[in-house]
């Protein structure tokens, strides 16, 4: 069963024949029916925090003690901006349950998204509502792993592995540098409470080691936010199905990154290098990312770099010094979100209808689609930031905060730029596909979305015309998450009522260089596809080019190592022993003393002559079973040897052990035997022999030197002494080796037999396998 | 199957026993002297391997008071299990209760150590057991 979602932008006859099947009324609205249980959850999250919103003022603290020795909590903290995101995370997240029902309707597997995606939904709750850095971290990871198995849902297409494993090899990396770089901040500021960081930030700041906490901050922030140069992964995530791509790729997911560089805002923003690193990589990622749009065909591709844009600009807004800056993220957070995730709905209509994704095959499809071409036309209308949208409000803003901030010509251009894509993105998905001639070549007709499908994007879009129309509805929202952002930001002078004049001359230029690229679109795709061979030198090329290397090492050393024949495997394992004993000795030698020969007890020498005897005779014996038999008597002579020297329980244990073991082994052994040898393995043996010769003896006597000065180190006999004196007081035994066995240590003991327990369920399958054959 | 070894099949008409009991008195008697529930576990792998090696390993696997995973993990269940009374009283896990029974004689200690090292014998037996007689059964079918 194939998806729409993994399509690509061609259609195969399967797959339209699937989803004109799927698009029966009665399997829609029992599909509706069926995804009401997954909606339950985030809906009902969704009206619980509106609720609380309304009646309990911000900011909400919760906090349980979970490690206290590591000073670990379980800590909450949701402000302004915490809740913006959790509005968006529930709300969009209901949506995206109800559509996925719909478009996955029929695929027996959508049992499986759904519950990735409320996993998903969960984590991303705990990271935005995070104050500990470490936990916040935690869920990070999570939403990490959670995007790797909804990316690679459709595990059979390798286009899908390999975006997954790209997703979460870059990701993954970046959340290990933010690791680092939260313990190093943590170690700076003394704490790992955000709230305590920011608070004390005056006095972080002038720490030495700020900007190499922050690099490293910026890189786990920036891969996970697709910034420059880890923004290809995002578009190659696409690979998801729809649902998955609106709600991780575009809404939330993504977002993280600057979520946290948001966050640290607030104490960091007064740096140059803060400022600079985020104005710097932010533009260059929406530049790099706008040119990108240009060159693709495939609506959800053109979405996604449109998306990478976007979080560019972003990144670039949280650089940005000043109120403006701190009110222009919290509007073009929302704003889209609001126009974003509609879109990649409509791309799944159309995929789901017409069967392609291509915008070169999708022409006048209002006709066909005629609600979904509402929604995108009203989304666009807000991509393209036109008057009386909600998408004008957060561009408004954001001039507003350009000029506030006085930033660089170069950054003013830039983002002007990627102003215009925008538009020409909005116009595309709205006029290029839905208005227009339609295009006659099919081989199915194209047909609208069930009522799960088309309801989802509407009410976005309903949300965005209404909040256009009345901007003054979010303000409080706003408000509070630009105020989070910006402490000293007073949330009551937000008024996002129109300020004509600088914004207006903004738009009309980003409008009508939008309209130029549109219409020359395709002069432009043809024009950048001749630069292709630029890709060789950018940071996706360079992705691959490693993953190759990897694999090559990882090949050359399986060869190397796992070679398959038995007398090197053991030869390379002695001698890396042997080489650390060496390099212990080097360290220990100089300073430990050797201990003063002592005369040994008569039994002990005796013990000591019969197993050297034994392993002697194991040199020289050709014979397996012979071998065996005098291989047990260093195990004898080594349970004799516990006898004499006061340990009783060891030498019982040795004695059965090596019983057990001897008689099992010889009845394998004999049977082997009777096998006819499956290659001629003297040769190869023979052309080992000197080196291990001489590994066995330097392995032989780096262990004896070593364990003839541990013997001669003091002995601490603390713990004996201790065991010693409370075994029968405090727990009633005489044999110390059995109550430290079944008491003292109990624990160990319970970890132990679960370990040979869990043995011999890991070994039966090969036993039985070797039975049977 | 071989040649049988009457020899052996009359002595190990005794020596299983035997070899089970002694195994039971060195698990109980663990506490004050050397034993325990590895080396009373291991004792009666080697009554099980007796066995196998007389006539089969199945036999052996019949002789077990429970198939080998089974037994294993009721092993890993009883010590699970032997630390709960201890937290119940408030007590760490794994913090082992004494009862002192007097009896005409002299009197009984009864703990949830017995219990703990019961569970050592049985998850020895079951997975170094189950481990020797799926080796034997294995070599037997090459046979």
């Amino acid at each position: 069963m194939s998806l729409p979602g993994a399509n690509g932008g061609r259609a195969t006859a399967r797959h339209e024949e699937m989803s004109a099947a799927r698009s029966d009324a009665p399997l829609a609205w029992t599909a509706g029916a069926s995804a009401l249980p997954w909606a339950l959850l985030p809906a009902s999250l969704f009206g619980l925090l509106v609720g609380g919103l309304i009646s309990v003022p911000l900011p909400w603290r919760v906090s349980w003690r979970w490690i206290p020795a590591l000073d670990l909590h379980f800590a909450l903290y949701v402000d302004g901006l915490a809740a913006q995101f959790l509005l968006l995370i529930t709300g969009i997240g209901t949506l995206v349950a109800v559509y996925g029902a719909g478009y996955l309707a029929g695929d027996r597997r959508r049992w499986r998204v759904f519950t990735l995606l409320l996993l998903f939904m969960l984590a991303m709750i705990g990271a935005v509502s995070s104050d500990h850095l470490l936990l916040l971290f935690v869920f990070w990871e999570l939403t990490s792993v959670l995007s790797f198995l909804l990316v690679g849902f459709d595990h059979a297409r390798e286009s899908s592995r390999k975006a997954a494993q790209q997703a979460l090899l870059i990701t993954g990396t970046g959340g290990l540098f933010l690791l680092a770089g939260i313990i190093l901040l943590a170690e700076i500021g003394g704490s790992y409470s955000l709230r305590q960081l920011i608070a004390a930030a005056p006095a972080i700041a002038a720490d030495a080691r700020l900007p190499a906490a922050l690099t490293l901050l910026f890189i786990g922030a920036f891969s996970k936010s697709a910034q420059f140069p880890f923004h290809f992964w995002l578009p190659n995530a696409m690979a998801a199905p729809t649902p998955v791509s609106a709600y991780l790729h575009s809404a939330t997911l993504v977002k993280l990154g600057i979520y946290l560089l948001a966050r640290l805002d607030a104490a960091f923003s007064d740096l140059p290098f803060w400022e600079y690193s985020l104005v710097g990589v932010g533009t260059l990622t929406a530049v790099v990312a706008a040119v990108q749009t240009v060159r693709e065909r495939d609506l959800k591709r053109i979405l996604a770099w449109s998306t990478v844009a976007t979080l560019g600009t972003l990144t670039m807004l949280v650089g940005l010094p000043g109120h403006g800056a701190a009110l222009a993220v919290a509007a073009l957070f929302f704003a889209h979100a609001l126009y974003k995730a509609p879109l990649f709905f409509v791309a799944g209509n159309l995929d789901h209808g017409a069967g392609t994704r291509d915008i070169d095959r999708l022409t006048g499809m209002r006709r066909h689609l005629p609600w979904t071409a509402v929604a995108a036309l009203l989304a666009a209308l807000s991509m393209a930031g036109l008057p009386l949208s909600f998408g004008f409000v957060a561009k408004d803003a954001m001039t507003l905060a350009k000029v506030e901030a006085g930033v660089f010509a170069l950054v003013s251009h830039a983002t002007l730029f990627v102003g215009s894509v925008s538009v020409a993105v909005a116009a595309v998905a709205a006029i290029h596909i839905f208005w227009g001639r339609d295009a006659a070549d099919r081989t199915t007709h194209p047909h609208e979305a069930p009522l799960p499908m088309l309801l989802p994007p509407l009410l976005l879009v309903a949300l965005a015309v209404l909040f256009g129309l009345r901007p003054t509805l979010v303000d409080p929202l706003l408000g509070a998450a630009a105020q989070a952002i910006a402490p000293s930001f007073d949330p009551l002078q937000v008024d996002s009522s129109y300020d004509a004049w600088p914004v207006a001359e903004a738009s009309i230029a980003t409008l009508v260089f939008g309209v130029l690229i549109y219409f020359g679109w395709d002069r432009l795709h043809a024009l950048l596809d001749r630069a292709r061979d630029l890709d060789e030198l950018g940071p996706e090329s360079w992705y691959w080019r490693k993953l190759k290397f990897v694999h090559r090492l990882a090949a050359w050393l399986t060869r190397r190592l796992q070679h398959g024949a038995l007398p090197g495997y053991l030869l390379t394992l002695a001698g890396a022993v042997t080489l650390m004993l060496l390099a212990a000795l080097l360290v220990a030698g100089a300073e430990a003393a050797w201990p003063s020969p002592a005369p040994l007890p008569l039994p002990v020498v005796g013990c000591a002559l019969l197993i050297a005897g034994g392993a002697l005779a194991a040199v020289l014996v050709r014979d397996h079973l012979v071998l065996l038999l005098v291989s047990g008597l260093v195990g004898y002579g080594s349970a004799l040897l516990f006898l004499f020297t006061g340990a009783p329980d060891l030498a019982l244990t040795q004695f059965a052990v090596e019983t057990v073991f001897v008689v099992v082994a010889a009845t394998t052994l004999r049977r082997l035997r009777q096998m006819p040898a499956p290659l001629p393995v003297a040769a190869s043996e023979a052309r080992w022999r000197p080196l291990a010769l001489l590994v066995a003896l330097a392995f032989s006597l780096a262990l004896s030197a070593l364990l003839l000065l541990a013997a001669g180190l003091p002995f601490d006999t603390q713990l004996s002494d201790f065991f010693a004196a409370e075994s029968l007081p405090a727990a009633h035994g005489r044999n110390v080796v059995n109550v430290i066995i079944v008491d003292f240590r109990a624990l160990d003991t319970l970890g132990e037999i679960a370990v040979v327990a869990l043995a011999l369920v890991a070994a039966l399958p090969l036993l039985r396998r070797a039975g049977r054959s | 199957m071989g040649p049988r070894a009457l020899l052996a099949e009359i002595f190990l008409r005794v020596l299983h026993p035997a070899l089970l009991l002694a195994s039971l008195w060195i698990l109980l008697r663990g506490h004050n002297a050397p034993g325990g529930g590895f080396i009373g576990g291991l004792l009666a792998v080697a009554a099980s391997a007796a066995v196998a090696l007389t006539f089969t390993a199945a036999e052996a696997r019949r002789r077990l008071p429970l198939p080998p995973t089974p037994l294993a993990a009721l092993g890993v269940l009883l010590a699970l299990l032997s630390g709960l009374p201890g937290v119940l009283g408030g007590h760490p896990f794994l913090t082992h209760l004494w009862f002192i029974v007097p009896l005409p004689v002299s009197e009984l200690p009864l703990s949830t150590v017995i219990l703990f090292d019961l569970g050592v014998y049985l998850a020895v037996w079951g997975a170094v057991g189950g481990f020797c007689l799926s080796l034997l059964a294995a070599v037997e079918a090459e046979r």
